[in-house]
């Protein structure tokens, strides 16, 4: 495989969507010669600012499918640096080390430290879309309702925001609540033995539970959500965001935030919302909160 | 609230007891805070590490002598070559992330004057939906224009809009009916799909647009369903995400569903606006 020959294409996917644009390569090859065509969707400039590289010819894939490249690093870090040891045990004669090779095995090992470190940096730089979609883990079904007796508006409401949550979001499992009125809809676990009539009233005592009325801030767990939401959340849930929605009262105490319901979005990705994911987000919950 | 409560609100602690949240807080996570603002560092950091050890590595082979030993020196240059190996990994990850650095554009502060006109007669509910469609665009995109047209008539122009050349200097008065035989509306209407027009300076059919600031850099024409068309202006070129593109045509259809259910309302003023355009 050559560096130096290669060919990429930008694509965005149709909608919907629920990551920042994805990024696809390609790899070209026609019989011998190989070809070397970049498409840039840049119909504003004709090349770089002056004074940037264009370093757009080093980007690279396999063409594994499902194969992330971004990860590479962390491969070759793991496989060269057992290598290296291989080659410390089993290559050389191990009475007879010098203290030059001693240091070069230094710092091969931590340079493939640093290597496998590198994906999880790269993660969090702006621009580096990893092509994760959210999976659906085993063991949840998918359930849609809500609480009875709620006025025609919050109704359509209700279901339209869900809606579109789980559609734009990475969210695998939405709730939200207004006011005492629920509506939970997505993929979620629930014990076996509930009726659906009943099922309500059960996620209605597990919020209670761990006294998420009482939240006052938002919190978003973007790798691991912790034992006490367990039994409410889906099974292989990895981020989670909860958006309380407060109201001002005036009491004659002063004012008071109230807590009018809030929204729960569960997903099975880890730092599943982004920025601007969670920006959209409370511009939804900002319906309920008027 | 009283004591006893409404009887399904279980999730309003009553007053006077006043509990504390019970579950888990989320860690802190230093990369996630650190990376993003340090960008241009971590950026070249794999380039710096690499290069540095691809020297380390050569000095070290030139300062420690090649062996004389066959055996000696081959496991040394095993161990070479592998470190080079990987400091040279480090060196493209790092080039790459270089050159997948987004371009920064700059916002272009649209030129023009505030304006908040909302017709008149509308239902509340219709009226709150709307500024709520102008909070959420205007907080999370880069919309600083909103215009809604719905069954010929202008229902709300918000944000900036081009300052008129009349006296009074108000905004520019968007004309429905014109705009909606112009070949940007009947693209859409064909299409029946949103238009993201994303550096509204390449675009002919600006002049059908005379109401948003002369500088509005890039502009979505979203349909409302048959009848309806948002114009979303924003101050940045390609300043609306794919992302941002999805949410607001699903914001259309929604506003288009509750526009079509108080269509009856809106079908009087129109007719309204209709007479007192040929009086």
């Amino acid at each position: 495989m050559s560096l130096t020959s290669l060919s990429f294409s930008f694509s965005s996917s149709p909608i919907p969507v629920k990551a920042p644009t994805k990024i696809r390569f390609q790899y070209k090859r026609s019989g011998r010669t190989v070809s070397v065509s970049a498409l840039m969707d840049d119909s504003q400039s004709n090349g770089q600012q002056p004074g940037q590289l264009n370093l757009s010819v080093l980007r690279f894939t396999l063409g594994i499918p499902g194969f992330d490249e971004s990860y590479l690093p962390r491969y070759i870090g793991y496989g060269f640096g057992s290598l290296l040891l291989l080659n410390h045990f089993v290559g050389s004669d191990l009475s007879a080390i010098t203290p030059a090779q001693l240091r070069t095995e230094a710092l091969g090992l931590s340079l493939a430290a640093f290597s496998a470190v590198l994906p999880y940096l790269g993660k969090f730089l702006p621009g580096t879309a990893i092509v994760n979609q959210a999976s659906l883990p085993a063991g949840n079904e998918q359930l849609f309702i809500m609480s009875e007796g709620m006025p025609e508006a919050l109704r359509e409401q209700l279901a339209w925001s869900t809606y579109v949550l789980l559609r734009n979001t990475n969210t695998i499992a939405a709730l939200v609540s207004v006011g005492g009125e629920l509506c939970v809809r997505g993929y979620w676990s629930t014990p076996d033995d509930i009726s659906r009539a009943d099922l309500v009233d059960w996620f209605n005592k597990q919020i209670q539970n761990i006294g998420l009325p009482d939240l006052k801030d938002a919190l978003y767990f973007p790798v691991n959500s912790g034992n006490e939401f367990q039994t409410l959340l889906p099974k292989g849930t990895r981020s989670l965001l909860i958006l309380p929605l407060l109201r001002v009262s005036n009491s004659s105490t002063g004012k008071l935030k109230l807590s009018k319901g809030l929204v729960l979005l569960a997903s099975s990705m880890t730092y599943a919302y982004s920025d601007k994911d969670r920006a959209w987000i409370e511009a939804i919950a900002n319906q309920f909160r008027g | 609230m009283s004591r006893t409560g409404d009887i399904r609100s279980g999730l309003h602690a009553p007053e006077g007891e006043r509990g504390q949240y019970r579950g888990p807080k989320p860690r802190k996570d230093w990369a996630a805070d650190w990376v993003p603002n340090n960008e241009g560092t971590v950026r070249s950091l794999p380039i710096y590490v690499g290069g540095a050890s691809l020297l380390a590595v050569l000095f070290n082979r030139a300062v420690s002598g090649i062996a004389p030993v066959a055996d000696a020196s081959s496991s040394q240059s095993r161990a070479d070559l592998l470190t080079l190996g990987l400091a040279v990994t480090n060196i493209l990850t790092g080039l790459v992330w270089l050159s997948i650095r987004p371009k920064s554009i700059s916002v272009v502060k649209p030129e023009g004057v505030e304006c908040r006109r909302i017709q008149s007669g509308l239902p509340e509910l219709v009226v709150s939906e709307l500024l709520w469609v102008w909070e959420s665009l205007s907080t999370v995109t880069c919309c600083r224009s909103l215009v809604i047209i719905y069954d010929s008539i202008c229902i709300m122009q918000i944000g900036v809009a081009a300052k008129s050349s009349a006296e009074d200097g108000g905004a520019v008065a968007v004309n429905p009916v014109k705009l909606m035989q112009g070949t940007l509306y009947q693209g859409i209407k064909k299409s029946k799909a949103q238009n993201y027009l994303a550096n509204l300076s390449l675009y002919p059919g600006r002049s059908e647009l005379p109401f948003l600031p002369a500088n509005t850099q890039a502009v979505i024409l979203q349909p409302l369903g048959d009848n309806g068309i948002a114009v979303i202006g924003g101050d940045t070129i390609r300043g609306f995400t794919t992302s941002d593109q999805t949410w607001i045509a699903y914001i259309g259809e929604k506003l288009d569903v509750t526009l079509a259910k108080h269509a009856g309302e809106i079908s009087v003023l129109t007719q309204e606006s209709v007479q007192r355009s040929n009086s």
